[in-house]
């Protein structure tokens, strides 16, 4: 069981204040949606939350021991950004076998392309594809398995109804498995998830 | 780091075009000499051993936006990251790779260009230590002014401007047989000094 708290965390991007004393807890099994303005922070708490801005008030910390400090947070999450994370000089297929080898593990991707009806495209060059495609391809990341959080930044930009449910889907199937999701959007949501904030 | 550099390895062999470019750039401003200079042989070689590194210093310069930058641009960068804590590890595997695959080929294609050049068999043996030594020291620089640089669109003028003045150094020493020792000092110089000040560039751009 795993229990993310975040206290009195703020953040300074430049001269102004974008985070401002966040409280929050969440536990394995949970999804928290976080919404908010443009620049209000949202992508900040995220990179936050993943390591990368270091330098903020406050804590956060994974089963009461500071992220800062655990040598084996990085393994545990997997963070889907506002960038697709893909080159589009080549092809999906390509793109996917350069992410095995970061990711440290093969999967099957004519099979899970075709799950999500993107086996036809495989051999296509990833510039030719429509931005709610690449964002498909970019979202295929979270078939890595080893994690036990996912962060996610804005996840159903340019998805269509179709792959937001399916997006959805695997967030409740990633929960079921005690998996912790927090993603930041601000698009009204189909569904209900356990809990949201606006900062 | 061993997953990364497996990772650029392919990434390269994939996106191949980067790698002929730069090695036709290379062959290309040799080849340029005769035409400027004229074919009498003892010109020719003297003009070799420095342009061969004017050459090396080009072409480590035009290379210098896909270390870190296409990374960066598609996001990338992030994932590679966060998968390799010690970032340390990340940039000793871009050195590994930025010199593997831009650097070996020329010094691959050196004999060849050496002999058209009428360099004999000890001066071309002399000229490719050197290079072999020097050319570590420039991929280290070009890594941290790459770094550096980080999401600054179109500045390769400006990374050009900030790397000429430190690739003087390999150049002057470049062209004389028996500086090999002042090129491996210079090298491990730019290590040192590399590997703290990229490791920097790349921990502020993730803030």
């Amino acid at each position: 069981m795993n229990e993310l708290k975040i206290e009195d965390l703020s953040c300074k991007r430049g001269e102004s204040k974008v985070l401002n004393n966040i409280n929050l807890t969440i536990k394995s099994g949970e999804t928290l949606v976080v919404k908010g303005r443009n620049g209000s922070g949202k992508t900040t708490l995220l990179r936050i939350l993943s390591n990368f801005i270091t330098s903020y008030q406050g804590k956060v910390s994974l089963n009461d021991l500071s992220i800062l400090e655990d040598n084996l947070y990085n393994n545990k999450f997997n963070l889907i950004g506002q960038k697709n994370s893909l080159k589009d000089n080549l092809s999906i297929k390509k793109n996917l076998e350069l992410w095995d080898i970061i990711f440290n593990e093969t999967l099957d991707h004519a099979k899970l392309l075709e799950h999500d009806n993107l086996d036809r495209l495989i051999n296509r060059d990833v510039g030719s594809l429509s931005d709610g495609q690449k964002k498909c391809i970019s979202l295929y990341r979270l078939n890595y398995n080893k994690y036990e959080f996912w962060f996610l930044d804005e996840p159903f930009v340019y998805l269509d109804e179709v792959n937001t449910n399916s997006l959805i889907e695997k967030i409740n199937r990633f929960n079921e498995n005690m998996g912790i999701v927090i993603l930041t959007s601000n698009i009204n949501l189909p569904k209900k998830f356990h809990k949201e904030v606006n900062i | 780091m061993l997953n990364l550099i497996k990772r650029d390895l392919l990434l390269s062999f994939y996106s191949s075009a980067n790698f002929f470019f730069t090695v036709s750039f290379f062959v290309l401003i040799l080849i340029l000499i005769p035409f400027a200079f004229g074919t009498q042989s003892d010109q020719l070689t003297n003009l070799f051993k420095g342009v061969v590194w004017i050459a090396l210093a080009l072409s480590i310069i035009i290379t210098v936006d896909r270390i870190y930058n296409a990374d960066y641009e598609d996001g990338n960068l992030d994932i590679i990251m966060q998968k390799n804590k010690t970032i340390e590890y990340l940039v000793i595997s871009k050195y590994v790779t930025h010199w593997f695959i831009y650097c070996l080929p020329l010094l691959v294609i050196l004999p060849i260009l050496s002999f058209l050049f009428y360099l004999d068999y000890l001066e071309t043996i002399q000229i490719f230590i050197n290079l072999f030594i020097g050319s570590f020291g420039m991929v280290f620089i070009a890594n941290f002014v790459s770094a550096l640089t980080l999401g600054a669109k179109r500045t390769i003028f400006l990374k050009a401007i900030i790397m000429i003045p430190l690739f003087v150094p390999f150049i002057i020493f470049g062209s004389d047989a028996g500086s090999w020792p002042i090129l491996l000092g210079l090298s491990m110089l730019s290590f040192v000094i590399s590997i703290y000040v990229t490791a920097y560039g790349l921990r502020l751009y993730g803030e």
